[in-house]
């Protein structure tokens, strides 16, 4: 996916190097296109394999790491739920606060992967914020009794787009976080947030 | 009850953003990077120890059960269950529909009862959906936010879970006004608590997500009940103005 991404964005900056406008076209389509990727290969995958559709599979954290973390800014997605703690922590706090945090969120989300069996992404659209920087990706997970409204937030960076919050039915993961770092912040401040982590990962 | 109980308890995956004050704001998109004002919880201590006893009666009594009803009852049989509580909340939609000014939503929130309730066997199937009805979230709790009421103070209820001064008033009226009140209380009691039951045995794995994903789960679980009813409010208000949909 990274190369498919990384491709066409080597066919969209070599091919359209002086031609201005048409890079607006690659900017709509590419981060929309991301995440019909991310969605299919993550349930072409469990589908293909039935070691996947068990929750306890080793097997699941290969998938995760090798489909889903690579389209993910987990350094953002920290920066974001830090909000304005971020900059109370040391370069080596938040080297480590990225890290924890990124290692809960893939471990506790991993549990969802083998439910994705009888479910499918759609993408309904895509919402641009700032152009060619920032935009978010709507779809909707089917499959279950009710249709799941879920955002994908994309932010372009260095590495190309990635995603940098997800909402699920209106709620934010940013969101949710900030406040739940907030409070630990203030009450233990950012060594007892990195403590509260490692105990929550088992590190 | 059902309300109540289904909000709450779908609470789980669902459920916060911010404070009162800005509860019923659109997000903006700059939400990612802005400050927001911290939930309005001015009751804090005792909503964490309804809190920890909820936990107690889940612990003690709910998640049992939870685990006899979905170890005895096969997958379909529960979710007709929870299809028929289901089809009643439509009804409930559909007057807060009504009164929210969405009278199209609300419309299809009547159609969905019809026909779920005549070809869907009194509510065990969907075919609402089946056939073009979405099933469209409405409460009182959320009429009174279209309505501009803000949600007062974040409150934890009982048995029931997460709420707000608004919400849960809304929630009363609910109560009060529900059909079962005309059946024997013997029966309305059994089917409240069969209900509850669904509803839990239905949120048990988000719960468990939060459960996982959480550091302080108490505000982890406002925040996401906090956002999910903003997100509802401003769908309400959006739908009336004919934004969405």
């Amino acid at each position: 996916m990274k190369r498919a991404l990384q491709s066409v964005f080597g066919l969209a900056f070599g091919i359209l190097l002086f031609v201005n406008t048409s890079t607006l076209h690659a900017e709509t389509v590419a981060p929309e296109e991301l995440v019909r990727r991310l969605a299919a290969d993550v349930t072409d995958a469990v589908r293909k394999d039935p070691e996947l559709q068990n929750p306890a599979s080793p097997k699941i954290a290969d998938i995760v790491g090798r489909l889903i973390v690579p389209r993910f800014d987990f350094q953002r997605i920290t920066q974001f739920a830090m909000g304005r703690n971020w900059a109370k922590a040391t370069p080596a706090e938040q080297k480590e606060i990225v890290d924890q945090f990124g290692r809960l969120l893939t471990r506790t989300y991993s549990n969802a992967i083998a439910s994705l069996k009888e479910l499918d992404i759609e993408v309904k659209g895509t919402k641009i914020i700032t152009a060619n920087a920032d935009v978010t990706v709507k779809t909707q997970m089917i499959g279950r009794p009710q249709p799941v409204a879920i955002d994908y937030s994309l932010i372009n960076g260095p590495a190309g787009w990635k995603v940098y919050d997800v909402t699920v039915e209106g709620i934010s993961l940013i969101a949710a976080y900030r406040e739940e770092f907030g409070t630990l912040v203030s009450s233990s401040g950012v060594s007892g947030l990195i403590d509260v982590l490692k105990k929550k990962n088992g590190a | 009850m059902r309300i109540a109980s289904r909000l709450f308890l779908s609470l789980s995956l669902l459920c916060a953003a911010a404070s009162v004050a800005h509860a019923d704001e659109p997000a903006s998109p700059e939400a990612a990077s802005t400050e927001p004002a911290p939930a309005f919880d001015p009751i804090e201590p005792v909503n964490r120890a309804t809190f920890a006893l909820n936990d107690v009666i889940d612990m003690i009594i709910v998640n049992p059960l939870v685990s006899l009803w979905n170890g005895v009852l096969p997958q379909p049989v529960r979710q007709g269950v929870s299809n028929v509580f289901d089809n009643l909340d439509d009804v409930y939609a559909g007057v807060n529909h009504v009164l929210q000014g969405s009278p199209s939503t609300a419309g299809a929130d009547f159609g969905r009862v019809i026909v779920n309730t005549t070809v869907g066997v009194g509510g065990l199937f969907d075919v609402g959906t089946k056939v073009g009805l979405k099933k469209t979230y409405g409460d009182f709790g959320q009429t009174l936010g279209v309505w501009g009421f803000s949600t007062g103070p974040y409150v934890v209820l009982p048995l029931i879970g997460p709420s707000t001064l608004r919400d849960t008033s809304g929630r009363a009226v609910r109560v009060v006004t529900d059909a079962r009140n005309l059946l024997p209380s013997n029966t309305s009691y059994a089917l409240m608590g069969t209900e509850y039951l669904a509803t839990r045995a239905d949120a048990k794995s988000n719960e468990n997500l939060v459960a996982a994903s959480s550091l302080d789960r108490y505000v982890f679980v406002r925040n996401l009940y906090l956002q999910r009813r903003a997100m509802l409010v401003k769908t309400g208000k959006d739908i009336a103005a004919g934004k969405a949909q």
